[in-house]
């Protein structure tokens, strides 16, 4: 729920020894060609705190310096920033500074109720919060429409009883393999039909994709948007995606738990995810979103960094 | 945007509610219809009543309704003739005050005159108490719905609302959620849809609570049937409308966040929305500014309304855009409709929106069912008015119900979002049938099932008398200082034909005035009746202290199309006299010295891009003449023709219609059909009576502009726009007619340019009564350029343009200094003054042909700076 007011307050235990510290920096640089007299921006660039990790350290920069800058908490408790520049300005550079602590995941993919049984609890979720936290990731949102298709294309996962679980590691696999990660394949507009067919996309379309396929089922999925580590730990493949926002899913399993896989690649989401915010879809948690006035050629530069820090 | 439309099976399928008897056949037991025909002036005589259980006017037992027969009564013996004159009347009152509704794709251009028919629905006093009472209740009962769920949502915690109605609902703006609303008010205006079932109660079938539509067509309605049906209107002592208006725009102007004057605007999406004529309507009526959403703007978490003179502060917005398209930064990112930045500030609770943003989730079916228990549970009341029973399949016990019982339902989409006609369970063969399960099953919360009701019907006028169509009645709520207020009337809608249920303004349906007259019981005092319908339309006037929509809010963009609108109209006067005077000489081909003015002519013609080119040798036959001349005319698709640049002048009135008056925009609807081409007209259909017809409606609009527009800053922008047009024009005409050359070289054109430009400059009269007969060139060149009394010389328009140009820039001065449009655009004038103030200038062909030259090129420049320094629209993007 929006809160303006409340300071972020973490909710997660203190850091275990499995614990990694990161220090995670994101800029993201529009250049528009002319100056502009006004931008408003809405940006989703602090990390939201949630059992697995925990904010130690959230800085935004905005530049040239806003007039306005108001912080408040979106309909999903992520934190947003709104941001006016109101004199006019050619270019606009928003960076966000963070230092996060992440966990490894608490429970194994085996040890969950069979995924048949969580499909009448989920729409049944009687508590106005529950339904808030998972009920609401159970129906179409304005990027992932449900479709017989995406069920069929789930369906060989779910044999009935399997533990969801299991059924989520075999779905993010078959993504995995199924589909090729291709950036000119898609753009921010390409509807879930088309990734379907094409077999092709980024880590958007494959986290759409997923979920897209949960609902179909009648499960709740969640998106969500955040950060891979820069460089892997020693004698670990460099993961795809690493210098640029990533996205993935994460999955109810019954209770409060919520499983996070990664199908752009292939595996679980561990220690090495940072997780900044969730939503229905990309459109809920988009990094920057912004309105602008007048402007040509506009152009736009992102990176990002993630170092391991030693505390 | 769309309507609702109703569709319901027609009445010998329903499932026959227990019929309570007629109160108006109890009332009167004993006697007996056919014995004591009624004095019903014989209107009655060939109505057929028999097509719904429940006839407004003619009761089961075939007796006049007692309020129907006062009504009968004083509209006088039947007359076919009288009532068509009635009807055409009404017509041309409509078509006059351009009363029009727009519909998406119609392939017969952007509006369609509103249908009205003339007999109004009338309701009795004490049965529109009822409705009155119901309505509130209702009103109050969504609103608080609303409030928990954008607020506590202790509705669904407790269990009463199950949470997936509002997650599967797209309707549920979560970014509305939490937004400050002051006094819990969400609902500010809302309508309901109503119907008279067989049981003759009336029936809830939709909500309007995102921006209801209706208000101001049921007005316009009121105003024409007042005034056609006067006598009657009168004598029924109908209750007026206007004070619900006023107690409408007391309450907006009270919403008003903080201390000062508040300022109230009209939010609309623009002029291609279908009901804009009301908006501009509503916007006038009221004294609010009409605006759109590149009107406001953002600063400091505050809106403006951007206007000539600077940022004006906002503080109510009352929308007529849906809540969806309000703000791209936060709800609909491809929006370009709203104002980006809107949502922060109605947080900051620096701006009031009505109604409150994310109100449109009430308009959904699914909450229909859950009403009767909420309003004992919220209201601690029975409901009072019925709603139709219904079940949201998004439960497990409902959806099974509607799979068993699809025969005997409705399935409707369970919102907005859905794109569903509904579909009649009983009209669908077993495999369709199963086919809807299916879809069903698959997505239940998109859908609900509703029972079956039969409409009333109501008497429309057709041609030789009356005929029942069904109808709907649409009520108007208004939040006021005294708590839910009804508009004692309404929008009635009208099937197209007998035995036709589908009733809506999009497949053709009419509309009907609603009357409320009063109850024998219970007479109010005299004076609250209507003792002249016209007074219902006359716009609120302002409480002393009240802002009024001024000269400083006039918005920038209606500042731009006043300019066009002036241009373009100016631009026709001079495209019809062109055209005339061809056509006149085409056809008294032999008058002496016609055929040298022809040539002149053509060749101007020509010059304009009006006609192909060969058709300015001089060898071209009027037979070849007269069908490129008619496409000059009336062709639309001819980029330079008179009516394409007729349609630029419809349009631009159009985007700033509610800045013209009444009477300007009769003009300007008059213009638009005169350059139409007669349907039917035959090959050599007569060019010059419509020609002639132009010529005076383009005067009296620029009459209309001389004498009733107030001289605020919109007036001279349209008057800026015309001046520098006919600058240009005389520039052009000159340049055209090549003088420079012909006056001194070519004696034998002489004469005939010479009067060609006297006649196209309208200065025969003048230059006659100044130097008789003989033309001559250095006279005529002086009347035409120089003179500062011509109000159609060169100089004169320059002089004009000067001083408006030097009242903005006066005006604008504390804009940046170094650069500033305004001053060049006067600069540029001025330099153009000095020009013509050259003494040689008529006698010297190389002067006059370098003045003429350099006006050509810097005039359209004027025009650049103007709108560099006030129109320049930044258009809002995503970025």
């Amino acid at each position: 729920m929006p809160s303006p007011d409340r300071p972020d307050r973490p909710t997660a235990p203190p850091a275990s020894d499995a614990a990694v510290r990161y220090r995670a920096r994101h800029r993201t640089r529009y250049d528009y060609g002319e100056d502009v007299p006004v931008s408003h921006h809405l940006v989703h660039l602090a990390t939201r705190s949630h059992p697995r990790q925990r904010c130690r350290r959230s800085l935004l920069t905005v530049s040239p310096a806003p007039a306005v800058r108001w912080d408040f908490k979106d309909y999903f408790g992520n934190p947003v920033s709104y941001v006016a520049v109101q004199e006019p300005h050619g270019w606009l550079d928003v960076a966000s500074d963070l230092e996060i602590e992440v966990r490894p995941p608490p429970f194994a993919a085996t040890e969950t109720p069979p995924w048949n049984e969580l499909r009448p609890l989920a729409r049944a979720l009687a508590g106005a919060d529950e339904a808030t936290a998972i009920g609401q990731f159970v129906f179409d949102s304005a990027l992932v429409k449900t479709t017989l298709d995406l069920a069929d294309y789930a369906k060989p996962s779910f044999p009935a009883d399997r533990p969801i679980g299991e059924a989520l590691i075999d779905l993010n696999r078959r993504i995995n393999k199924d589909f090729a990660f291709d950036p000119t394949a898609t753009t921010v507009s390409t509807p879930l039909a088309e990734v379907l067919a094409k077999r092709r996309g980024v880590c958007q379309d494959f986290a759409h994709l997923f979920i897209g396929c949960l609902r179909a089922l009648g499960l709740p999925g969640r998106y969500v948007s955040g950060y891979l580590r820069t460089l892997p730990p020693p004698g670990r493949p460099r993961l795809v995606g690493a210098d640029v926002s990533h996205a993935w899913v994460s999955a109810w399993c019954g209770g409060n738990r919520w499983l996070d896989l990664c199908p752009t690649n292939g595996r679980l989401v561990d220690a090495d995810f940072i997780t900044i915010a969730w939503g229905r879809d990309f459109d809920d948690v988009s990094p920057v979103r912004g309105v602008i006035f007048g402007g040509s050629h506009q152009k736009l530069l992102v990176e990002v960094d993630v170092e391991v820090i030693t505390p | 945007m769309l309507p609702a439309s109703f569709s319901f099976p027609s009445s010998d399928k329903i499932s026959a509610k227990k019929a309570l008897p007629d109160p108006d056949d109890v009332s009167h037991p004993t006697d007996d219809a056919a014995a004591h025909p009624e004095p019903d002036a014989g209107y009655s005589g060939a109505y057929d009543r028999s097509i719904s259980p429940y006839d407004e006017m003619v009761t089961g037992q075939k007796r006049m309704r007692p309020h129907w027969k006062q009504f009968l009564s004083s509209l006088g013996p039947i007359h076919p003739d009288r009532m068509v004159e009635r009807w055409e009347g009404a017509r041309r009152l409509l078509r006059q005050n351009g009363v029009t509704y727009n519909i998406y794709g119609d392939p017969q251009g952007i509006e369609r005159p509103w249908p009205l028919d003339l007999i109004p629905l009338l309701i009795t006093g004490d049965e529109w108490s009822r409705i009155e009472a119901g309505v509130i209740q209702r009103a109050q009962l969504l609103n608080a719905l609303l409030s928990d769920l954008y607020g506590p949502q202790t509705l669904i915690r407790s269990g009463r609302l199950p949470a997936s109605l509002i997650y599967a609902d797209p309707s549920f703006r979560r970014p509305c959620h939490g937004l400050p609303v002051p006094g819990g008010r969400y609902l500010h205006f809302y309508a309901v849809d109503l119907a008279r079932g067989g049981d003759g109660r009336w029936w809830v079938l939709g909500d309007r609570t995102n921006t209801p539509s209706g208000a101001g067509y049921a007005l316009e309605n009121r105003s024409v049937v007042g005034q056609v049906l006067s006598e009657t209107y009168r004598y029924c002592q109908v209750e007026r409308l206007n004070p619900f208006f006023i107690a409408f725009r007391e309450a907006l102007s009270a919403l008003a966040p903080g201390p000062g004057a508040p300022r109230v605007v009209l939010l609309t999406p623009g002029p291609y929305t279908e009901t804009y004529f009301e908006h501009a309507y509503l916007a006038r009526h009221l004294g609010i500014t009409l605006v759109e959403g590149e009107d406001l703007a953002v600063r400091d978490r505050r809106v403006f309304l951007k206007t000539l003179s600077g940022l004006e502060p906002v503080n109510v917005i009352l929308r007529r855009l849906d809540d969806d398209f309000c703000d791209p930064l936060e709800l609909r990112a491809d929006s370009s409709l709203g104002v980006a930045g809107l949502l922060q500030a109605v947080r900051a609770g620096n701006v009031v929106v009505a109604n409150a943003l994310g109100s449109g989730l009430m308009e959904s079916m699914s909450y229909k069912s859950f009403l009767p228990t909420l309003c004992r549970h919220v209201l601690g009341e029975e409901l009072q008015l019925p709603s139709l029973a219904s079940w949201w399949c998004g439960q497990e016990a409902e959806l099974a119900f509607v799979l068993d019982r699809l025969d005997h339902l409705v399935i409707k989409g369970a919102n907005r979002d859905v794109v569903l006609d509904p579909i009649f369970g009983a009209d669908l063969s077993a495999t369709e049938k199963d086919k809807l399960r299916q879809r069903l099953r698959q997505r239940p919360w998109d859908y609900v099932g509703q029972e079956q009701i039969t409409l009333s019907t109501a008497p429309v006028w057709q041609e030789q008398g009356l005929q029942a169509h069904h109808v709907v009645l649409r009520v108007f709520v208004a939040a006021t200082a005294s708590g839910y207020t009804v508009m004692p009337g309404g929008l009635t809608r009208v099937a197209p034909e007998p035995g036709r249920l589908v009733v809506s303004m999009h497949s053709g349906g009419g509309s009907k005035d609603t009357w409320v007259m009063p109850s024998e019981r219970h007479q109010e005092p005299i004076n609250f009746r209507a003792s002249n319908a016209r007074t219902d339309q006359r716009p609120i006037e302002p409480k002393a202290g009240e802002i009024r929509p001024m000269a400083g809010d006039l918005p920038s963009r209606v500042a731009d199309g006043l300019f066009w609108l002036g241009r373009y109209a100016e631009r026709c006067d001079g495209a019809v006299r062109l055209l005339r005077g061809t056509s006149t000489r085409l056809i008294e081909g032999d008058v002496p010295g016609a055929s040298d003015e022809l040539g002149a002519l053509l060749r101007l013609l020509v010059w304009g891009g009006m006609i192909p080119a060969e058709l300015g040798s001089g060898e071209a036959s009027t037979r070849e003449i007269l069908p490129a001349l008619r496409a000059a005319i009336f062709d639309p698709d001819h980029p330079t023709s008179l009516r394409a640049n007729v349609q630029r002048v419809y349009r631009a009135a159009h985007s700033v219609r509610d800045r013209l008056s009444r009477d300007m925009w009769r003009v300007m609807v008059q213009i638009d059909r005169g350059s139409h081409l007669p349907e039917g007209a035959p090959e050599g259909v007569a060019v010059l009576e419509p020609l002639d017809e132009m010529v005076t409606s383009l005067s009296a609009l620029f009459g209309l502009e001389q004498e009733s527009m107030t001289r605020g800053p919109g007036w001279r922008f349209l008057t800026m726009g015309r001046r520098l047009e006919r600058a240009s024009r005389m520039v052009g005409m000159m340049r055209g007619l090549q003088v420079a050359d012909v006056l001194w070289a070519d004696e034998d054109r002489q004469d005939a340019t010479l009067e060609v430009m006297l006649e196209l400059a309208e200065s025969f009269m003048t230059y006659r009564a100044r130097y008789f007969a003989t033309l001559q060139r250095s006279p005529v060149l002086h009347l035409l350029l120089v003179e500062p009394e011509n109000p159609r010389s060169l100089a004169f328009q320059l002089t004009l343009l000067r001083d408006r140009l030097a009242e903005l820039a006066e005006g604008t001065q504390r804009r940046a200094p170094t650069h500033n449009p305004t001053a060049t655009a006067l600069r540029i004038v001025e330099a153009g003054l000095t020009s013509l103030a050259q003494p040689e200038l008529v006698r010297n062909p190389i002067l006059l042909r370098t003045a003429l030259d350099t006006l050509a090129a810097t005039l359209p420049e004027v025009s650049n700076h103007l709108a560099h320094a006030f129109f320049s629209h930044a258009f809002a993007r995503s970025a």
